[in-house]
């Protein structure tokens, strides 16, 4: 085998480890500040994914655009979605969060199925089909621009965690909610904020694959399972872990898959978890540095 | 007193059995269906499905048969065999369907097949494609179950035929799903390729729903084969065609690949030119008959009809046609009508089905040649 083919994969690596942390940054902000695992991220990323079609698709928005409006419609879910069900869970235990996170995924889901079906849908865009090419790497124009996309959002999600009065906020919460409360936090305004970062980053992340993979209601599943494991290897809670967590786990994926038969990849890369996590339960970077 | 209490109570029983029985050959003939209508493949379940319609208000139109209305009950099967089990199971148990039709996935289909079997209904294969199905029914197999579109042997061994004439049938490299349609599209082309001496020169899988095909994608590649054999439907197919398209693949592909589904965009570059592909059908197929259907089916659904539409029609058809020949809505007495099947399909063949309950008719070769889907010719599986 040439460098080349080494290269392409090491490329391919890094490119779907950066969209895997794209989609996972929210689901471990979430745990981080709420301790409430979101069974219905994948579900919320498949909405971003349809939201991005149908702006682009039928109302003929810019690209840019549709990415800016997703986005910012997905926070506006993201602050509902607190205010109406997980502030009613987030003290009222683990189980229940998980019933209901799960419960809204299968409503999320099979409304997407009954109302647009499970045809899938192509985001045509006048770059679509536009590939870089470096030498003997080649790389489809639209995964490059998700690949920046990621970084941008783990960029600006790191400002605004340790650079802002917000995420300080935010940081403290995650600590200790009463302690938080008596140095004059508001715990409940934190929780709403981090959701709705959350729930934004995952309707980012729709927008920003949307013209890479097909869009249809059962897109999330393929993610958000990988997303789990990335955040559960980062060290719950733990952005910048997760963001590490997820390049590695691409490039892990992508080199085995360069080699061994592509139905063996993820049960080898679950099993590296599991070896992983027998060595270090906390994590790759542990919970003791989350957000 | 007893005595004349007795006689009464046994005249109201024959008199209700009688009113049942006359009900239930005066009411509909009732046809099962299971098939997927959601889930991942609920596009084909859907096509399948008008399809089969088609066929049933065409009868329905010339008065139904034997004086009596077709219904089809469709159920879902998620194209999963445990749900096709179950929902199949139920119907048999109700033992009002004459028939049982389709399953969609080869997977459904064969899980289906023992339980039409022990339940005496005969069963028509319109879609799976598994060559097993075929190899399990007719002469020492089941007697029950009927396939009217080729089996992927028939079919590839007609492709491979073509591609060796060629000379481009030396390397191919095999990527399909990891089901029975992606096992049998391997299985075919292996088994197509020994009759001329020849093997693949890779074969990968992949499981449904797997977005990212892009390292697989480099590994196949880096092989330089002459030609990859892409076995992927709906939403998988759409990614892998776009990141084989965004690696700068390099290579046509070959076997059944959904021509019809693949982005204008990708096609109008000519990067898939001299792509070779195998299918029991294309809309453009020049027949009267394909005219006719493709301009109902549009009328109705303001889409062309794809493969699976032009199967479930067509096997809709032949059932509907034994029923008629049957003489009586019984199912023993369809099965037996089935075998004895010759009716002429839309593709100008007769239809017609051999010891394995196999019926044989064209597989179509298509190609890719400066942007545009052509029609290579037709080859009788």
């Amino acid at each position: 085998m040439d460098p080349g083919f080494y290269l392409q994969l090491l490329l391919n690596g890094i490119v779907i480890g950066c969209i895997y942390a794209l989609v996972a940054m929210g689901l471990s902000l979430i745990f981080g500040v709420l301790e409430i695992v979101n069974f219905a991220h994948g579900e919320f990323y498949m909405l971003g994914a349809m939201l991005a079609y149908f702006l682009t698709m039928n109302l003929r928005l810019g690209y840019a655009a549709t990415v800016l409006v997703v986005t910012a419609i997905a926070v506006c879910l993201g602050y509902v979605l607190y205010e109406a069900l997980l502030v009613l869970v987030q003290s009222g235990g683990f189980e229940r969060s998980i019933l209901l996170t799960l419960g809204l995924s299968m409503v999320l889901q099979n409304g997407a199925v009954f109302l647009f079906t499970t045809t899938p849908r192509m985001i045509q865009t006048p770059r679509s089909y536009t590939n870089v090419t470096v030498g003997d790497l080649q790389v489809s124009l639209m995964r490059v621009l998700a690949l920046a996309l990621a970084v941008l959002a783990f960029a600006a999600l790191y400002l605004i965690l340790y650079g802002t009065r917000v995420g300080k906020a935010m940081r403290g919460v995650a600590q200790s909610r009463e302690a938080a409360l008596m140095v004059g936090i508001d715990p409940r305004a934190v929780s709403r904020l981090a959701v709705a970062i959350g729930i934004g980053l995952s309707g980012l992340a729709g927008a920003a694959l949307a013209p890479v993979y097909a869009v249809h209601p059962l897109m999330g599943a393929s993610f958000v399972f990988k997303a789990f494991a990335i955040i559960i290897l980062g060290g719950l809670g733990n952005i910048a872990g997760a963001a590490v967590a997820a390049v590695g786990l691409g490039v892990l994926e992508s080199v085995m898959g360069g080699f061994l038969p592509l139905v063996m990849v993820d049960a080898l890369v679950f099993s590296s978890m599991i070896a992983m996590l027998l060595v270090r339960p906390q994590g790759l970077f542990g919970r003791g540095v989350r957000v | 007193m007893r005595t004349i209490r007795l006689i009464v109570a046994a005249a109201t029983l024959v008199a209700l059995a009688c009113a049942g029985l006359a009900q239930s050959q005066e009411g509909p003939i009732l046809i099962g269906a299971s098939i997927p209508l959601t889930g991942g493949v609920s596009t084909f379940g859907q096509h399948s499905r008008w399809g089969a319609e088609l066929a049933v208000s065409e009868a329905n139109a010339k008065g139904g048969v034997l004086g009596r209305k077709i219904e089809v009950d469709f159920q879902d099967n998620r194209c999963n065999p445990a749900e096709a089990v179950k929902s199949v199971t139920q119907m048999l148990a109700e033992k009002k369907y004459v028939a049982i039709f389709d399953g969609l996935c080869s997977s459904a289909a064969l899980a289906i097949m023992p339980l039409v079997e022990r339940a005496g209904v005969p069963f028509v294969v319109a879609n799976a494609s598994a060559t097993s199905i075929a190899e399990r029914s007719g002469v020492g197999g089941n007697k029950w179950t009927f396939k009217v579109n080729p089996t992927d042997l028939s079919m590839l061994d007609a492709l491979v035929g073509w591609l060796d004439k060629e000379g481009k049938a030396a390397n191919i490299a095999f990527l399909g799903e990891d089901t029975d349609f992606g096992r049998a599209g391997s299985t075919g082309l292996e088994t197509a390729l020994k009759k001329r001496n020849l093997k693949l020169a890779s074969v990968d899988f992949f499981q449904k729903g797997n977005a990212d095909f892009t390292s697989v994608f480099t590994k196949i590649k880096a092989k330089k084969p002459a030609l990859l054999a892409l076995y992927a439907v709906d939403a998988d197919f759409q990614n892998a065609i776009r990141q084989w398209y965004g690696l700068g693949g390099g290579v046509p592909l070959t076997g059944r690949v959904l021509v019809d589904q693949v982005p204008k965009e990708i096609l109008d570059s000519g990067f898939l030119d001299g792509t070779t592909s195998v299918q029991p059908y294309d809309p453009s197929v020049d027949t009267p008959g394909n005219k006719t259907f493709v301009e109902a089916f549009r009328k109705l659904h303001n889409v062309p009809p794809i493969l699976v539409s032009f199967e479930s029609y067509e096997a809709m058809k032949v059932l509907i046609d034994a029923i008629r020949r049957a003489g009586k809505a019984d199912p023993a007495a369809i099965r037996d009508a089935l075998a004895t099947t010759k009716l002429p399909s839309l593709l100008g063949t007769v239809i017609e089905f051999d010891d394995h309950n196999l019926a044989h008719n064209n597989a179509i070769i298509l190609t890719i040649k400066g942007g545009k889907v052509m029609v290579l010719g037709m080859s009788k599986t």
